[in-house]
């Protein structure tokens, strides 16, 4: 089937498998592989990207959902000349990374958060990240680079 | 598998019937998607409603709140009119799965997947709705208990028809509800029990009182005894914590390897119980 859909800023028209899920197109058929894949069940959230501006676990999406929609995935937020996101720069500053599985997941869970709330509370980012888990680091440092980017976004960085 | 993208409920339906019983009915997906590739759930033709306007819609009708199929559970659980009339609703609503999962799932799913013990489901249950089904030929309207056909089994075939709306009488004067979790974790966890009620008490006196528990048997289960009992009391501690033990006579808990042994759940469940009815109190202004 046709779909059409606007990924990381660039419209295209593409055939695709109905049967797949985004998350499948992304990483196999368009090669965005900083999207992951955990569990395949919603559970993880090592799957999550920004769908028409919130938070989903694109395991759980059909790729023809996608019509029509604007989809971000990590690999859409490096700004020009290669600068990094704020939310990636204050993950690797306050060491909130390990292995880096759950890292793109985690990243645009809070990025959809901070999108429509540049001021959040804890209580709000825990919301935000109770979907993404991490078997590495735990959350402190996790919470705490969020607040960190949140800050500095406000700021106008 | 062919996909159809359905703009309106009528195209929905003529897809539905084209696929001549080999179609499903796409909300959320959710549930489905992993269904679907497990293969305990088999379509050939799947229509996503998902971008059908109607089904989307949050709206009053006079005394009635109504939710399109098709609004997810972040829009029910942030709904002005929602938290309004229905406050207890978004206690459950909110607290299913987790947001990436709220921002995709919608309540209908959630009662078409028929888990005992689904947040928005049960926190539904008390309001008394009725559900509108759909199909090419007609409608019909469903209450609560009949949308359950046992344990993870809904009574409505994805396959012939479908949820429209789902109509739920507002809180009036002297009414409150409540939805209370007992819960290993707050985030992509189904809870240990949960227990929801809504009640009418007219000067001090119970006129009526709706609790709703999980897991217990199939779908949100009634503690019928203890509404009985309820009728024409005080909420006083005594009688909310005898109607927290009468609801044991309603359920069935068993022991589960991940949220709880049956014998926790039978000693928690009448404190839950009287914990929804303490809410209640507190809302309504009873000291007790």
């Amino acid at each position: 089937m046709l779909l059409c859909t606007t990924i990381n800023g660039e419209y295209m028209e593409v055939e695709v498998n109905p049967d797949l899920r985004l998350v499948d197109f992304l990483r196999d058929q368009l090669g965005l592989t900083g999207t992951k894949i955990g569990c395949r069940r919603g559970e993880c959230g090592a799957c999550t990207v920004i769908f028409n501006g919130k938070a989903v676990t694109s395991c759980l999406i059909p790729v023809m959902r996608a019509h029509g929609a604007v989809i971000e995935t990590i690999e859409g937020l490096m700004g020009e000349n290669e600068k990094l996101h704020p939310l990636q720069e204050e993950f690797i500053n306050r060491g909130a990374i390990q292995c880096g599985f759950c890292t793109p997941g985690m990243i645009m869970s809070a990025k959809a958060l901070l999108d429509e709330n540049p001021d959040p509370s804890v209580d709000e980012v825990r919301e935000a990240l109770g979907g993404n888990i991490c078997r590495c680091t735990g959350y402190k440092k996790i919470q705490e680079a969020v607040l960190g980017a949140a800050e500095r976004i406000r700021k106008g960085e | 598998m062919k996909y159809i993208l359905a703009k309106s409920v009528e195209e929905a339906l003529i897809g539905l019937y084209q696929a001549g019983g080999t179609g499903a009915i796409m909300g959320g997906g959710t549930d489905l998607t992993i269904d679907l590739e497990s293969g305990k759930h088999k379509a050939d033709t799947l229509v996503d409603v998902t971008g059908v306007p109607e089904l989307k819609e949050i709206r009053l009708e006079g005394d009635t709140l109504v939710i399109g199929a098709a609004a997810t559970l972040t829009e029910i659980t942030h709904n002005p009119l929602v938290k309004k009339h229905c406050p207890s609703l978004t206690l459950g609503t909110g607290c299913v799965g987790s947001l990436q999962i709220r921002n995709s799932a919608t309540l209908a799913g959630n009662v078409m997947s028929a888990q005992p013990a689904a947040d928005g489901a049960m926190a539904l249950a008390p309001y008394d709705p009725e559900f509108v089904i759909c199909s090419l030929g007609g409608e019909r309207r469903c209450k609560m208990g009949e949308m359950y056909a046992g344990f993870a089994r809904s009574a409505i075939d994805p396959s012939k028809e479908m949820v429209k709306e789902i109509r739920i009488p507002i809180l009036k004067e002297n009414e409150a509800g409540s939805y209370i979790r007992l819960e290993l974790r707050k985030s992509l966890s189904l809870p240990m029990l949960n227990v929801a009620a809504v009640a009418r008490v007219v000067d001090g006196k119970v006129e009526w009182a709706r609790i709703t528990m999980g897991p217990v048997g199939v779908g949100p289960v009634h503690a019928v005894d203890a509404e009985a009992y309820l009728v024409g009391k005080e909420l006083t501690a005594e009688v909310m914590t005898e109607a927290g033990k009468l609801a044991m006579n309603n359920a069935k808990p068993r022991s589960n390897p991940l949220r709880g042994s049956k014998e926790y759940r039978e000693a928690t469940l009448p404190i839950l119980v009287r914990r929804a009815l303490e809410s209640i109190a507190d809302q309504l202004g009873i000291k007790y």
